[in-house]
């Protein structure tokens, strides 16, 4: 149980998908105006993430490993994202219509990004088996969903401060991004010789 | 629905937030809106090269068609700008997605702890995953009917006004 809490925790904070691995980027800049709908998207990817780690879990043991087709990882990855976005689309239509509506109007339903792909490869890569593979796409998206709601707070301040024309928009943000994963690297500790 | 130029705020003083729709269809009553689609890159200006947009059919926007009480006269092909309260935005998107993959993975996680094996795990994760959207449906039947999940009418969208415009430094 300790070796799972760990996993979560150290790929949530230490190995964070956006300010370590450096993925799922376009989001992390384009939806990060607003707090709100930072949180509300958050969760949206946070599902999408966790359901495909585990799909491409399944995948990848059942089908690619034992008919030797490896090489076509990443196009059936990328074929099994597409099918759980629009899983869960159909699925929160189907429990709610309302609720689909109103989720429809202020949040992009469509939650991929590179970050969505990137997790089930390293689920390979570092040979997780289910449960790991759900818990680490889990801590990915629990930290990008982190990484989207402390950047949203800080760019609604930013949009109040008085910040010189060349480095309005995305120049600022960048910054503050990378401020921002050099304090997320004291998660990593220090090595000293 | 409120007028035009209606308070940013909902009845318990807490912020809205902002969404931008087009008219389609309207009588003395009733407006019929669909919801301009946003990306969850944001959109930018390779929009049209990454193919995220394209994705947005008409046949999708029409599932996301939603009703107003005409009072402020709207008109067929007219944006304007809806509101909803912050906190039903955030209740709704942990109904929709918060609360099936915590049962889920809830499921999941126990069955690895008690079983050791991948398949138990499996199974229960589809098991936790079906209660967690049972119980995402009684929940959104709750908001709804409280009329939290209903939007508000706020105001005429400026001319070239976006979502990305709201809120940008």
């Amino acid at each position: 149980m300790q070796e799972l809490i760990l996993l979560v925790v150290g790929t949530a904070l230490v190995n964070n998908v956006v300010l370590a691995r450096f993925l799922g980027l376009c989001s992390f800049m384009g939806v990060t105006t607003k707090i709100d709908t930072a949180v509300g998207l958050g969760m949206a990817t946070t599902f999408v993430m966790t359901v495909s780690s585990m799909i491409a879990w399944g995948v990848e043991t059942f089908l690619l490993v034992p008919h030797d087709l490896a090489y076509l990882r990443t196009v059936t990855f990328i074929l099994v994202i597409a099918a759980v976005v629009q899983f869960t689309e159909s699925v929160v239509r189907k429990v709610s219509p309302s609720l689909f509506r109103t989720l429809g109007i202020y949040l992009p339903l469509i939650t991929t990004n590179c970050a969505v792909l990137g997790i089930p490869l390293l689920n390979v890569h570092d040979k997780f088996n289910f449960i790991q593979s759900m818990l680490n796409g889990f801590g990915a998206a629990l930290g990008f969903s982190m990484i989207l709601a402390i950047f949203a707070g800080l760019r609604e301040r930013l949009a109040l401060a008085a910040v010189p024309r060349l480095f309005m928009g995305p120049p600022i943000g960048f910054i503050t991004a990378s401020l921002l994963a050099l304090a997320f690297m004291g998660f990593s500790g220090i090595h000293t010789n | 629905m409120s007028p035009a130029g209606a308070s940013l705020f909902d009845s318990g003083g807490r912020p809205l937030v902002e969404g931008f729709a087009r008219v389609v269809a309207a009588d003395t009553a009733t407006a019929w809106l669909e919801p301009e689609q946003t990306s969850s890159c944001g959109g930018c200006a390779s929009a049209a090269a990454c193919g995220v947009k394209s994705g947005q059919g008409n046949r999708r926007l029409e599932a996301r068609r939603f009703a107003l009480a005409n009072d402020c006269q709207l008109r067929v092909g007219e944006r304007v700008v809806i509101g909803i309260s912050e906190y039903a935005l955030i209740r709704a998107s942990a109904t929709a997605y918060a609360i099936p993959l915590l049962c889920m993975m809830g499921a999941a996680v126990a069955a690895q702890l008690l079983t050791g094996r991948d398949g138990w795990a499996m199974a229960a994760a589809v098991a936790g995953l079906t209660a967690g959207l049972l119980i995402a449906r009684l929940r959104a039947g709750r908001l709804q009917a409280r009329g939290d999940l209903t939007p508000r009418y706020l105001r005429h969208a400026r001319s070239g006004e976006e979502c990305n415009d709201r809120g940008e430094d």
